[in-house]
């Protein structure tokens, strides 16, 4: 009996520790072993003629992030516009959670179980999928198209690389601002800030009066990068970034120190909730804080918009927006935004049973009734002459259009192990466990060992 | 005669062959290859996405020993185990002796203790990432209550750890309670009586006789924390995703960190295997060291 015991028990725990470990030899195998099937898949449908009406059906899987109603009901409307179009095609819409997706996305590549058509942000890691072959080239597609004449031509190019499209811009274009809750600025008699210094001086006077200044959940890390690329940016402009990643200049320059410094600063003087280091963003504990009217100022991107619509319509009245404030000290151009033109971008998987009908559902994800839904919930479309009625909106349009440059997110532009060695030493610096230098040059290092390898 | 027994043995073989295979089978490419192949892996640079990986010996082996992430992670672990030991076991076999004790007219309680461990994981992580919330939560409500401020668990890094141990004590009790509760139904009643009728009190009988004879089962138990503890993910994983910082990466989250966020696979593969092996000898060692207090 006790041997027995002592039999079952060991399996068990032995079993504990293989599941775990299992988990990450399995994923890790099947792509090795299958790769040259893909290439022959591929070669194989670039010359079997397209699939005809033959009353079978081709079914295509879609993946999506827009997990918020207004905006997954634009996808759901043209994917039924779609289906009715081209009753030869079913389609499974999938609508995954954005701060899970980059994962599963590299997992269903790794276990080449990629749907059909899916989104990315483009940047490094579509840079990556292009490299390790999962990406469709689409450039013939869209050369037969009317694409390239209806959506904006920076949003074309950033979904492009080395001459061939592989992204479709669709959803939305999306810089960082800074929105507030006007009805508490009036309140208190304050006016939208034009530096840096009168930023914080409204910071002040909102702690005053027992307002959290600004309403952020850094728990999934890229929020608070809202904070430190502005800030470094409104420093010293774009070059130390860009300096940085091509080897010229480095993340130890000044701009950065300054970025880290100031919000290390501003964590000191309780210019976040409580608890914000470890809130969720995805789940709104920050829109809490606003919807509360517990914070007034919130750094984040346009797609706020679309989630105050879907989840309180009434707050929208009370919503302002400003582009983030001039440094006093610098002359750097304060007009630069960042953000990206046309999140996110539609792909086709090099592993897609029709890659023909999946850029039609593309064509119809991105068409005009869809960019018109995309406008009422919320969202600036990268269309061409894009007009919009919704005052915010229309707010965030003009920082757009005034912009001179637009810098793509760090997290996004960065290759994977640098965005992420940026975010947590970033995550430090807000909760005063790192100091600047000290995760700068932990940032540095991470640039230095990508590029020797 | 011996051409019976031999024909007899025989068959049994044959019938041992058929029981065993589709267990073997299972364990072989389930557990055995995937530990191999994560082996062979950990020798490799790869991204996880193409189709080729570079071998480059034992390059990634020495980055791990000097990573300072990673013996975080482990040292972080092994709060866990200590945590886990000190609450979950005597908790959960104070909760199994009540229930003992109160017989049938306690099923109520056995059920609702039994809860937690009834709930996904995913669903108890965002619960209590909600219930704690620094504003909203309901710690700081009754702090608010009383007077006090906002109490913030999941955001400050000298508290996170120690906030996410509370919640996979709560989250396991009730296992290690029915394993004990189990362990009790298997105490003959003989013993019981005899000990009554010698003259002990209930408070003699549990600690001079039903608590040496639960010990293998609370060993066992044990052993099973120890090597949970130690490779543990999921709770974590959705709760704090291992910050803020590294405050409260485990060996585990650090793995899927590289594998799947950094996208560095055969790194990945490397802290699996360290973890394999470090999990390993501390449950050998575990159980050596709890086999010896048993013997005398």
């Amino acid at each position: 009996m006790k041997k027995l015991q002592k039999v079952i028990t060991l399996v068990l725990a032995f079993v504990l520790v293989f599941a775990l470990v299992a988990c990450a030899g399995t994923t890790t195998e099947t792509p090795v072993a299958e790769s040259p099937e893909v290439e022959v898949e591929e070669t194989e449908e670039a010359d079997a003629p397209e699939e005809v009406a033959t009353g079978e059906t081709t079914e295509l899987t879609l993946w999506h992030i827009q997990t918020h109603e207004l905006r997954a009901a634009v996808i759901e409307d043209a994917v039924n516009r779609f289906m009715e179009a081209n009753p030869q095609y079913t389609v499974e819409i999938v609508p995954i959670q954005n701060d899970v997706y980059k994962e599963t996305i590299t997992i269903a590549m790794a276990a080449n179980a990629l749907p059909d058509v899916f989104v990315s942000w483009s940047g490094g890691p579509m840079i990556e999928y292009i490299n390790a072959g999962h990406l469709y080239d689409m450039t013939d597609f869209v050369a037969a198209s009317d694409l390239p004449d209806r959506l904006l031509e920076a949003g074309m190019a950033q979904g492009t690389y080395n001459g061939s499209v592989y992204g479709i811009p669709g959803e939305s274009v999306a810089i960082s601002a800074v929105f507030y809750n006007r009805e508490i600025f009036d309140d208190l008699g304050l006016s939208v800030p034009t530096t840096v210094g009168e930023m914080e001086d409204v910071a002040e006077t909102l702690i005053e009066n027992d307002i959290i200044p600004f309403a952020l959940a850094n728990g999934p890390r890229w929020t608070g990068s809202m904070y430190f690329m502005n800030l470094a940016t409104r420093y010293a402009g774009l070059s130390p970034f860009q300096n940085a990643v091509s080897g010229t200049g480095s993340f130890e320059d000044g701009s950065f120190v300054f970025a880290g410094e100031r919000i290390a600063d501003w964590v000191e003087r309780d210019f976040f909730a409580p608890g914000f280091n470890g809130a969720d963003e995805d789940t709104g504990q920050s829109r809490q804080l606003l919807y509360a009217d517990q914070a007034a100022m919130h750094i984040i991107g346009n797609w706020f918009i679309s989630q105050v619509l879907s989840e309180n319509p009434d707050f929208h009245e009370k919503l302002g927006v400003f582009s983030f404030p001039a440094y006093e000290n610098s002359d750097a151009n304060s007009d630069i935004v960042i953000g990206t033109v046309g999140d996110n971008f539609y792909h086709i998987a090099s592993t897609s049973v029709s890659p023909q009908g999946s850029f039609e559902l593309i064509t119809f994800i991105t068409d005009e009734t869809a960019m018109a839904g995309r406008i009422d919930a919320g969202a600036i479309p990268p269309i061409q002459g894009v007009t919009v009625e919704d005052p915010i909106l229309q707010a965030v349009l003009s920082i757009i259009e005034e912009a001179s440059e637009v810098q793509l997110w760090y997290d996004q532009y960065l290759p994977p192990e640098v965005a992420q060695a940026h975010l947590n030493t970033l995550q430090e610096i807000f909760g005063l466990t790192m100091t600047p230098q000290e995760a700068n040059a932990e940032v540095q290092a991470a640039m230095e060992s990508y590029r020797d390898r | 005669m011996g051409a019976l027994a031999s024909k007899r043995r025989r068959s049994v073989n044959i019938a041992a062959v058929v029981f065993l295979a589709p267990a073997i089978f299972f364990l072989g490419t389930f557990i055995i290859y995937p530990i191999i192949n994560s082996f062979q892996l950990s020798f490799h640079d790869w991204n996880g996405i193409t189709a080729h990986r570079d071998f480059i010996g034992i390059r990634n082996w020495l980055e791990l020993f000097s990573d300072r992430v990673f013996w975080f992670a482990f040292r972080n672990n092994l709060i866990v185990v200590f945590f886990s030991l000190l609450f979950q076991v005597p908790f959960a076999l104070a909760l199994a002796t009540f229930l003992d004790a109160g017989g049938k007219k306690f099923t109520i309680f056995k059920i609702v203790w039994f809860l937690p461990l009834l709930m996904s994981t995913v669903a108890v992580g965002f619960l209590f990432r909600f219930g704690l919330d620094a504003n909203f939560g309901i710690v700081t409500f009754f702090s608010r209550l009383f007077g006090g401020g906002a109490v913030d668990l999941l955001g400050d890094q000298s508290r996170v750890l120690l906030t996410v141990i509370g919640v996979i004590c709560w989250r396991f009790i009730p296992f290690y309670m029915i394993l004990y509760l189990a362990g009790y139904s298997n105490l003959p009643e003989e013993t019981y009586e005899a000990a009554i009728i010698d003259g002990a009190t209930r408070s003699q009988y549990f600690w001079r006789v039903a608590l040496p004879l639960l010990w293998p089962t609370i060993r066992n138990g044990a052993v099973l924390s120890i090597v949970g503890s130690l490779s543990f993910f999921d709770l974590i994983f959705v709760m704090t995703g291992g910050g803020p910082g590294i405050a409260s990466e485990l060996m585990a989250t650090y793995m899927y960190r590289n594998a799947f966020q950094i996208m560095r696979v055969g790194y990945g593969a490397t802290v699996a295997s360290a973890m394999f092996i470090l999990i390993t000898i501390i449950a050998l060692i575990v159980f050596r060291l709890l086999n010896r207090k048993e013997k005398p």
